[in-house]
This record gives structure tokens, sequence and C-alpha cells, in this order.
């Protein structure tokens, strides 16, 4: 319990365990969690803010700029969820910039694909 | 010993005479050929008298048999002759005619090549999926899959005795997955109903978890009803997921002691691993696949098996 004030088994939101897990992560559970999600996202891409977990500068920010959304991003995910979708979001970034630079240098982009296939 | 030894001593040295003899012999009877026959005649006369009369003593026996039948061969021949040389020179000309091409023969070659075409297209495509399905049949011990213990959605023991006589596609999750595995079963949904609605019940969805410490049967039930009725949640003792992980090849990294209520992800691999009804492993259908190019793959492959299929509806 505790790392964060608001933390688990708040009135409103998804009941988690005392260790921050969904009790049951069901689809409602998730689609609530996507929602909390994308609005914290958003927030972050209108702030110009990329990084919200890895360093000190980028969680002081997004708390004084997103502060409302991240309650609500905890209060309906996972802390384990919370924590990977803020990771997620810059490792795309990451991978969005990498893309764009190998296309620019004209470079081809092939999505791994199983040997075994293909065609389709 | 020693009359063997001589004999294969005698044999090497009548060898080794044999071309120093046989040098002058040829090149006297070619300097005889030149200059004159005379000195080879002799021996030349006597072989073909010789083959004269077997040859002679041959027709013989064959006139003494079907003497009668070479005559009425002769006589139908001859009198044949005419009318089938009439015959085709009425065809040529009927032919000449219209020329060579005509709209039948335009059709027909037409036809031939396009039914030739689909026909080495479609055995092109069904000796690939032969080909993978067969380069994945392990020789003796299969390389992705085998034997497993454990415990289905409703408690029940679950073994890969259960899934003889069907296709099975297996897939590694866990429940508390935040994003990849919820969409990715929802697809096996899609690709379970595309599936069954182009064999028929063929088709058995397993979701083995990776994560036994949290996924219980009553907890994987509850879940799973959210994406098909008919997956079936597989779960077990920790030392059980854990061989069935490696007997798929698949990793994951479920820490193995964990307190109540923790927290934690699953890092685990994602693909959907079709089995054939004998339990060999048959093609892994990766994340790049759309729920209808993985349900063509399935039900291509099920189309190609040629044995008995348990068509019952699985309990």
């Amino acid at each position: 319990m505790g790392w964060l004030p608001w933390g688990s088994s708040g009135d409103d939101g998804v009941k988690k365990t005392t260790g921050g897990a969904f009790e049951s992560p069901s689809r409602s559970n998730r689609a609530k969690c996507y929602e909390a999600r994308d609005a914290f996202f958003e927030c972050l891409d209108q702030n110009n803010i990329l990084d919200s977990v890895h360093t000190k500068d980028g969680i002081a920010k997004s708390k004084r700029a997103c502060g409302q959304q991240n309650e609500v991003f905890e209060k309906n995910c996972a802390h384990s969820w919370v924590d990977y979708f803020k990771k997620q979001r810059v490792v795309n970034y990451q991978k969005e910039q990498t893309i764009k630079k190998i296309e620019a240098e004209g470079g081809e982009i092939v999505a791994p694909q199983l040997p075994t296939r293909g065609s389709s | 010993m020693p009359p063997s030894c001589n004999c294969i001593a005698g044999a090497f040295s009548s060898l080794r005479a044999a071309p120093a003899l046989r040098t002058p012999l040829r090149n006297s009877a070619r300097r005889t050929f030149a200059s004159t026959h005379s000195s080879a005649s002799p021996v030349l006369s006597r072989i073909i008298a010789a083959r004269n009369t077997s040859y002679q003593l041959g027709i013989r026996g064959q006139k003494g048999d079907a003497a009668g039948s070479s005559q009425v061969q002769i006589k139908a021949f001859s009198s044949s002759t005419p009318r089938s040389a009439l015959k085709t020179i009425e065809q040529v000309r009927a032919r000449n005619k219209g020329g060579p091409f005509n709209i039948t023969a335009a059709i027909l070659f037409v036809g031939t090549a396009a039914g030739l075409w689909v026909y080495f297209t479609y055995e092109k495509e069904r000796m690939a999926r032969k080909r993978i399905a067969e380069q994945t049949k392990g020789i003796g011990k299969p390389k992705v899959g085998g034997p497993f213990d454990l415990v289905d959605h409703n408690g029940n023991r679950f073994t890969n005795e259960d899934m003889v006589g069907k296709y099975a596609l297996v897939y590694f999750g866990f429940t508390h997955c935040p994003d990849i595995c919820p969409d990715e079963l929802d697809k096996m949904a899609l690709m379970h109903d595309k599936v069954t609605e182009k064999c028929g019940p063929v088709l058995l969805p397993l979701m083995i978890s990776c994560d036994p410490a949290r996924d219980n049967p009553a907890v994987l039930k509850e879940y799973l009803k959210e994406f098909h009725p008919d997956i079936i949640g597989l779960t077990g003792s920790h030392e059980n997921v854990k061989d069935v992980c490696k007997a798929y090849r698949v990793y994951f990294s479920t820490p193995k002691d964990v307190k109540e209520g923790q927290d934690y992800l699953v890092d685990h691999s994602i693909y959907f691993y079709l089995m054939d009804p004998e339990g060999d492993f048959v093609e892994a259908i990766g994340r790049n696949f759309t729920a209808d190019q993985a349900a063509k793959v399935i039900s291509d492959h099920i189309q190609d098996w040629e044995k008995p299929l348990k068509k019952d509806r699985w309990t």
C-alpha cells in the first residue's frame, strides 16, 4: 500500500489488490484503463512531454502539467500497467523516429516475418 | 592354396599376354582387309553362313506357325489402304478450308492453359504447405510441443492426450497482461470462428497461462468467457507450467515466489502454435497475421489433413 497517496482501494476506479494489481482484469476494467491512459497521453502530447517515467525532470513536469489525468490513470490501471504504458510510450516514440530516419535515408522497412511463410 | 594361387597367376599372365597377342592380330587383320579379302573371307563367310541358317530357321518356325495369318494381314492391309487414304484426304481438306485455327481449338487451348495454370498454382501452394507441415513434424521427438500435465479452467486435468484427434491452436498468456494478450485473444476468437465456419469444429483453442501464481482455474474461466466460450484456459503448478513452456520453446519470466496481491508483469513469447491432430507442431502464427490471414493458414492446413479428425464438440 501506498507509494501514491491516492493508491489502491480508492472509492471510485477499478478494484485492486494491495499490491496494486487488478483484482479481476476484465474487459471493462481494461477499457477504463485504456481510456485513462489515452487521456493522460493526450495531455502529455499537448504539453510536449515524452518521458513521464524515466527522468526525475519528466516525472515532475508530467505531474505539474497533467497531475489530474495521471491520478485517474493510476486509479484505473494496475500499478504495473501504468509503469508499462509510460515506458511503452517512450519506446514507441523512439521506434517511430528510427523508422522515419531509416525511411528518410532511403532504406526500406521490412516487418519481421516468419521464414516459413512468404505468401500472405 | 597353391592351386588357386596358380590359377590367379595363370589368369594374370593370360591377361597380360592377351593385349600383346591382340595388337598384332588386329594389325594383321587390317592389313589383310586393306590388301585382300581372301585371308579373312573363310572366317567371315562361315559366320555369315551360320547367321543365315539361324535366321532361316527362325523364319521357318514363324512361317510354320502363322503362315495363314500373315497372308490375311497382308490382304487386309492391301484392301484398307485406299479407304483410309480417302478418309484422311477428306479430313485434311475439311481442315484446310478453315485454316489450322478455329474457335474450338482456340477455346480448348486457352481452357487447357488456364486449367493447367490453376492446377499448378494450387499444387504449388499445397506442396509448400505440406513442406512446412512436414519440415516441422519432428522425427522422433517433436521439436515444439510434447507431453504436459495441466489443469483446465474447470479444474479438470488436461494433458497433451486431450489434444489428440483435433487441430489445436496454442497460445501462451496471462490474465494480467496489459495490452497484447487481450488483443491476441480477441484475434484467436475470430480465428476460431472463421475456421469452425469453414472446416467444422475441428480446432481446439488453448490458452496456457504463464502466470500460474495468479491464474487459477476460476480466474481463467472468468477471464476467458469474455473472449470466447470455446477457449480452454490451462494452468498448473509452477513446475508444470515451466515444463510446458520449455516444450513449446516459450520464454517467460514469471517470478517463482510472489506475495499475495503482488503486482507484476510476465514477459512471454506471443506466437500462436498450430498443432496437428497427432500433437506435432505445424506452424507458428505471429502478430503480423490478421485474423483472416491466420484463419486461412489454419483452414488450409486442416484441409490438407487426410487422416480422420474428431468432429464432435469438445467437452
